[in-house]
């Protein structure tokens, strides 16, 4: 195949310099047409989120005109604006920022800590809770919405943040399951050595087993808050106080109050996104980095 | 310092019973090393001895403490393991302090402590690395380091050397003999390598097979081995053992007669044999000498020039082999028919239960 595709080429390419010659000759046909593939997914990918950007910098009314616009004919920034001053966006960030937070800091303890005891201690009836937790992975979230309605109804936790973060931290089995594979893999001479060093169990826990998957822990804290922040269907059935709604629930309230304005739904969609979409920019390299530090140490 | 007392320890996983009855007593100051191939309980035993493992039956002394119901750390033990197992995302000083804060010693002690260290063990311009970015001797002198600051009553190491090169090996080995002469400290060292057992133990355990085959200085054991066992595994080239035609009694001493009916006189009693007549005749290649007026003959089937020596593996007569020694300079040649002229005072002689006789 690629001698059909060079041979040709090279008959072509027979007056130019040798170096253009050379570049010529190193394209690998197959790797061009997996380019073109990739860039055209890419392209299919990344359209709606160019289209809502743009057209939230449209005009109103050029927005509803038939017809396709690649590009605004008028520039506004009236969309933003009017999300940023005339909504509650202000409070619902800090709601989304609290509740993810605390739904992350907790997710990570607590997955960590049942990791580690399920990885190293023994107790009765430890194998019976690590298949308890493996079989709770099997179960999908909104099936237990029911029940977290319940019980939050009973705790009369409605219209709070302890309401909207306490049932997010159950979403967790998939942590514990990572947490306790890294803690299984430290040496077991390592562990051996802290026990001589006198070192109890939390100290082996927090300055031991922690640190060393320190890049795991980052990970898993980013991926869970990344979550949390996006999470809707909960936090939309547990707030009605408009008040005390996540930023992803309050966008909603924008479409409510002022009618259908795409560009408003569009802008506070968008801005409602941008810190999440922040943090993963900050932090994709230290991601990475992490896991492969934690690798490291295993090797 | 303490001695350390082991009485009927055992110690079986599921079925597999991997010590059984072991009994002895390491003094105060003592280097004891456990020798014995992989498998014959030797780590098990430090293990025990540390309290990383249970043991199942008898009783561990250290000092005038009996601690086999104790915790590890209760017991005032230091070990280094095989590798290293130093914590990889704390620095050397991090690494040696460790131990001492969580029993929260105050922070100048345990500076000074871990500078003394450093200093003894020329760790000072490393002080501030991680393990990662330490070669394995510094590891080595880290994992020592974190021994040392906590000033126990005995030092155990789990095969310390096996994951260095051939040379930083010979080096280590020396400073821990140095170290030893140094701290004066009880140390238990586990190891397969006979070099380093004989070159630093005061006394070396020999085991196989989960039990003790002999506890002896490294001369005893070398020059007076108590089975077959411990004569074929100390030694390097290891004994030759040849079969026996016939024993007999010559001045008291035991005269043996080898398949192809040359004789050697031993210096071993004939009083002390079994009766039965059926032994294994042993002899190191130092005492079996390649010259022109010895005993017995044989082909030269292989020659190892190792420059201060040679070695002949001598195919004899009854097509049994023996290792013999010649000078560095030797002439010899495979295929060449050579003398063999056996020291029969070195000679030793093996039962049929491979119970070991020696000259006296």
């Amino acid at each position: 195949m690629s001698s059909v595709a060079t041979t040709p080429a090279a008959g072509e390419i027979a007056g130019l310099s040798p170096r253009k010659r050379k570049v010529i000759k190193a394209l690998d046909v197959f790797g061009l047409i997996a380019t073109v593939i990739t860039v055209l997914g890419a392209i299919f990918w990344a359209f709606p989120l160019y289209w809502a950007v743009v057209t939230t910098l449209k005009v109103e009314n050029d927005i509803v005109q038939p017809g396709i616009q690649l590009w605004p004919q008028r520039f506004t920034l009236d969309a933003y604006t009017h999300v940023l001053f005339n909504t509650k966006i202000g409070t619902w960030y800090i709601n989304s920022l609290v509740t993810a937070a605390s739904v992350t800091v907790g997710v990570v303890l607590i997955s960590s800590l049942a990791g580690y005891a399920i990885s190293q201690l023994n107790f009765p009836g430890r194998r019976i809770l690590w298949w308890i937790i493996l079989a709770s992975f099997m179960i999908p979230i909104p099936a237990l919405i029911v029940n977290h309605f319940v019980l939050i109804s009973q705790f009369k936790l409605f219209n709070s943040w302890l309401g909207v973060i306490l049932p997010q931290l159950v979403y967790g089995p998939v942590t514990v399951i990572i947490y306790k594979q890294f803690f299984d893999s430290v040496p077991r001479e390592l562990r051996e050595a802290a026990k001589l060093d006198n070192a109890n169990e939390f100290q082996m826990f927090f300055r031991l087993y922690l640190p060393m998957n320190w890049g795991i822990t980052t990970a898993l804290a980013i991926i869970t808050f990344i979550g949390a922040w996006n999470q809707f269907l909960w936090p939309f059935l547990s707030v009605t106080n408009e008040q005390m709604m996540n930023v992803t629930v309050g966008i909603t309230q924008v479409t409510d109050a002022f009618g259908v304005k795409y560009a408003r739904d569009l802008g506070s969609a968008i801005l409602a996104g941008l810190p999440v979409a922040i943090v993963y920019l900050i932090f994709q390299r230290r991601v990475t980095e992490a896991i492969m530090l934690s690798a490291g140490i295993k090797g | 310092m303490a001695d350390i007392r082991l009485v009927n320890v055992s110690k079986h996983f599921g079925q597999v019973r991997v010590i059984e009855n072991v009994s002895m007593t390491i003094e105060s100051g003592e280097f004891m090393v456990f020798l014995g191939p992989s498998g014959c309980g030797k780590s098990t035993l430090l293990r025990m001895i540390a309290g990383l493992e249970d043991i199942d039956g008898g009783e561990i002394h250290i000092g005038d403490r009996r601690v086999d119901q104790l915790p590890p750390s209760d017991r005032q033990i230091a070990m280094v393991f095989q590798n290293y197992a130093l914590y990889p995302h704390m620095s050397v000083r991090e690494n040696m302090s460790f131990g001492l804060q969580n029993i929260r010693m105050p922070k100048d002690e345990i500076a000074r402590r871990v500078a003394a260290a450093a200093k003894t063990l020329e760790l000072e311009h490393l002080i501030d690395r991680k393990p990662g970015q330490l070669s394995g001797g510094q590891r080595q002198r880290v994992a020592i380091g974190r021994a040392i600051v906590r000033d126990p009553k005995a030092f155990l190491f789990d095969e310390p050397l096996s994951n260095l090169d051939a040379g930083l090996r010979v080096r280590t080995r020396i400073e821990f003999a140095q170290l030893h002469q140094r701290m004066k400290t009880t140390m238990i060292f586990v190891t397969h390598d006979q070099i380093e057992a004989m070159t630093l133990a005061d006394r070396i355990v020999v085991m196989n097979n989960r039990k003790i085959e002999q506890i002896g200085t490294p001369m005893e054991i070398y020059n007076r081995p108590a089975s077959r066992f411990v004569a074929a595994f100390v030694g390097s080239p290891s004994m030759n053992f040849l079969p026996v035609q016939k024993i007999s009694d010559r001045d008291g001493k035991v005269l043996v007669k080898l398949p192809d009916n040359s004789e050697i006189q031993t210096g071993i009693a004939a009083a002390r044999l079994p009766g039965d007549g059926n032994v294994t005749f042993g002899i190191r290649p130092e005492s079996v000498k390649v010259s022109a007026t010895g005993a017995i003959s044989g082909k030269a089937d292989v020659v190892e020039r190792l420059g201060e020596r040679t070695l002949a593996y001598v195919r004899l007569a009854d097509n049994s082999v023996v290792i013999a020694e010649d000078e560095g300079q030797s002439r010899l040649n495979v295929g060449d028919q050579v003398r063999l002229d056996i020291d029969g005072a070195a000679a030793h002689l093996f039962d049929a239960k491979d119970v070991a006789y020696s000259a006296a």
